[in-house]
């Protein structure tokens, strides 16, 4: 196996996602609105709570906590849902299934250029620009090690849940109710709208044991954990890998099946 | 020389949800387990050597594509037994994949906003092609079709006979020993045609590469195959050589007349009196396809002189074209 022919696919994402310039400034701008919205909500919020800390996080951190997860979201949101139904629907998938490479990694290696290049263009001024407003709220030390574990990670558990729902167009035939119904699960439930500290006891409880959290939740609570010990790190690390095998396990026995209905069927 | 693609006794079968009309109707096809049963193949059978360009032909909707994406290992035959340069494709299509190249007219495998150059160096390193075959490939891409000013244009900019071009010469990047195309020249000008059948003539002779052709242009096939194949309705209905195909249909000539008055109603009335022959009216001339071994055309002519004044004639001798179609409408007998 060499790792030139994934590679190659990371070269051409990135050339390709620098061919549009624009889309890249109307991103930031949908960004900035966004925080303007998250900055006077969660104001709003803390104003009627009348303390300075609820659930145990101040005003500042809850928006040091949004701005970053938004930033994130920016980086590794990938549409690969609409890729696979697209392809499906459009019988394009026959052609990706004639490379000398399985389809799954052909897809994930096909994005990965543009992680590479939302990871400079949004996450990375969006995080230097919050160290600088904050003044060092944003611990710099070995948690930034981590994090960067955790992303990529988190970044495959994401790529595998992607995966799955795509497949399930298949057998649905419809991509968009289904899309946005993951949007709606995955953004709520990994924590990227909403810090999981301001859940119900419960569903924090049954949010913990899901795959959603170890997308957001988990890398953004070791970057912002400034005296990370293994205690704190090495649980959150072992779930995220937990899910990582499990995430990519499942996404592959989707696509054994999804397979089998595509050369039985012709899809 | 042995068979690089071998298949035998292949049948494809499709389930079919059976739909129901309305409101209603949709509704309970919901949980319908009504399927029925379309066979797009039926019992196929056939060699290829390598090195050969066969002509497949059929009607639309006739098991074509169906087929190839047999041959190519997107599909599972039903059953029957496929092997393709040794390998039986949908158990091995990763492997399969390197052996073959594909290019389906309506869509491209080419990275769209991408320059064609790069596409061909990313498809270099998925192939894992080797600096020197590369190069090559490229001189003699070079030597055949005038490819520069097209490798630093975004393919999203080509015009359709560019990018068919281009995805021609994709497909043939890797040297494989199969390629596939399904209708390549569809919607294309009558000079860019040419310039596809020169090329895909000449990467053949060069490269001893087989190719798999499907096409609704009959000037492909004259231009290209020396072989054919027809199917039409999943089942084979003739294989052979291009040659073989005009002695086997018997000698048919078109005799081609221009009469007074309205031409599709004289047209009707000739089909009525010479009922062995196809009668057909265009704007100018009136078109009979006589087979000879059963009627003289000129015991047809003067039979037609008898009843009609004809002020012109023209008699042309039978084209591929019209031997397909009378075999699309009529099977063989």
């Amino acid at each position: 196996m060499s790792l030139r022919k994934y590679l190659t696919l990371t070269r051409a994402g990135i050339i390709e996602a620098l061919q549009f310039r624009l889309s890249a400034v109307v991103m930031v701008i949908g960004n900035l609105l966004y925080l303007i919205v998250v900055y006077f909500l969660w104001k709003a919020i803390y104003a009627s709570a009348g303390t300075d800390i609820v659930n145990g996080m101040t005003f500042a951190d809850t928006l040091i906590y949004l701005v970053l997860a938004t930033a994130l979201y920016g980086f590794m949101e990938m549409y690969a849902v609409w890729e696979i139904g697209r392809a499906i629907q459009s019988g394009k998938i026959v052609l990706d299934l004639l490379k000398p490479i399985e389809y799954r990694s052909y897809l994930f290696w096909s994005y990965s250029g543009s992680f590479v290049v939302n990871f400079f263009s949004t996450f990375l001024p969006t995080f230097i620009a919050v160290c600088l407003v904050t003044h060092g709220a944003v611990p710099l030390g070995f948690n930034l090690i981590y994090f960067a574990l955790s992303v990529v990670m988190a970044v495959i558990i994401n790529y595998s849940i992607d995966f799955i729902v795509g497949t399930i167009c298949l057998f649905t035939e419809s991509i968009w109710g289904i899309n946005i119904m993951k949007q709606v699960v995955v953004l709520l439930l990994s924590g990227a709208t909403i810090p999981l500290a301001f859940f119900p006891d419960t569903l924090r409880g049954i949010v913990y044991y899901l795959p959603f959290q170890s997308i957001y939740n988990a890398p953004l609570t070791l970057l912002l954990n400034g005296s990370p010990t293994v205690q704190s790190v090495l649980p959150v690390l072992s779930m995220q890998l937990f899910w990582c095998i499990v995430m990519t396990l499942l996404s592959k026995l989707f696509w054994k099946a999804s397979l089998r209905q595509i050369t039985v069927n012709g899809g | 020389m042995s068979a690089i693609i071998e298949i035998k006794n292949v049948t494809k079968e499709f389930k079919v949800l059976n739909r129901r009309e309305g409101l209603k109707g949709s509704l309970m096809d919901l949980f319908s387990r009504d399927y029925k049963t379309v066979r797009a193949v039926d019992n196929i059978s056939m060699n290829v050597e390598q090195g050969e360009i066969v002509g497949y032909l059929g009607p639309n909707g006739a098991g074509k594509s169906t087929t190839i994406k047999m041959m190519t290992g997107v599909l599972k035959p039903t059953s029957g037994e496929i092997l393709v340069s040794g390998n039986v494709p949908y158990q091995n299509r990763t492997q399969n994949a390197q052996q073959i190249g594909v290019v389906f007219g309506q869509r491209t495998q080419l990275w769209w906003a991408l320059p064609l150059i790069e596409s061909f160096r990313i498809l270099k390193d998925i192939y894992c092609i080797s600096d020197a075959d590369y190069d090559g490939m490229l001189e003699l891409y070079q030597s055949l079709v005038d490819i520069e000013p097209l490798l630093h244009k975004p393919v999203r900019q080509m015009s359709l006979g560019q990018r068919t071009l281009s995805d021609i010469l994709a497909a043939f990047l890797h040297n494989p020993k199969i390629v596939f195309l399904d209708e390549p020249t569809i919607g294309l000008d009558v000079s860019m045609k040419a310039k596809i059948r020169t090329l895909i003539h000449a990467l053949n002779q060069q490269k001893k590469t087989t190719v798999i052709l499907t096409t609704h242009d009959m000037g492909d096939v004259d231009a290209l195959c020396r072989r054919i194949v027809i199917i039409d309705k999943g089942k084979m209905l003739y294989d052979n050589d291009t040659e073989h195909l005009k002695r086997f249909f018997g000698a048919y000539r078109t005799l081609k007349i221009r009469v007074g008055g309205n031409l599709k109603e004289q047209a009707a009335e000739i089909e009525k009196r010479l009922p062995d022959c196809a009668v057909s009216a265009d704007d100018e001339w009136i078109s009979v396809l006589v087979n000879e071994e059963k009627r003289k055309v000129m015991d047809v002519l003067t039979q037609l002189q008898k009843d009609f004044r004809i002020r012109d004639m023209q008699l042309e001798e039978i084209a591929t074209e019209d031997v397909i179609k009378k075999i699309y409408e009529e099977g063989v007998e």
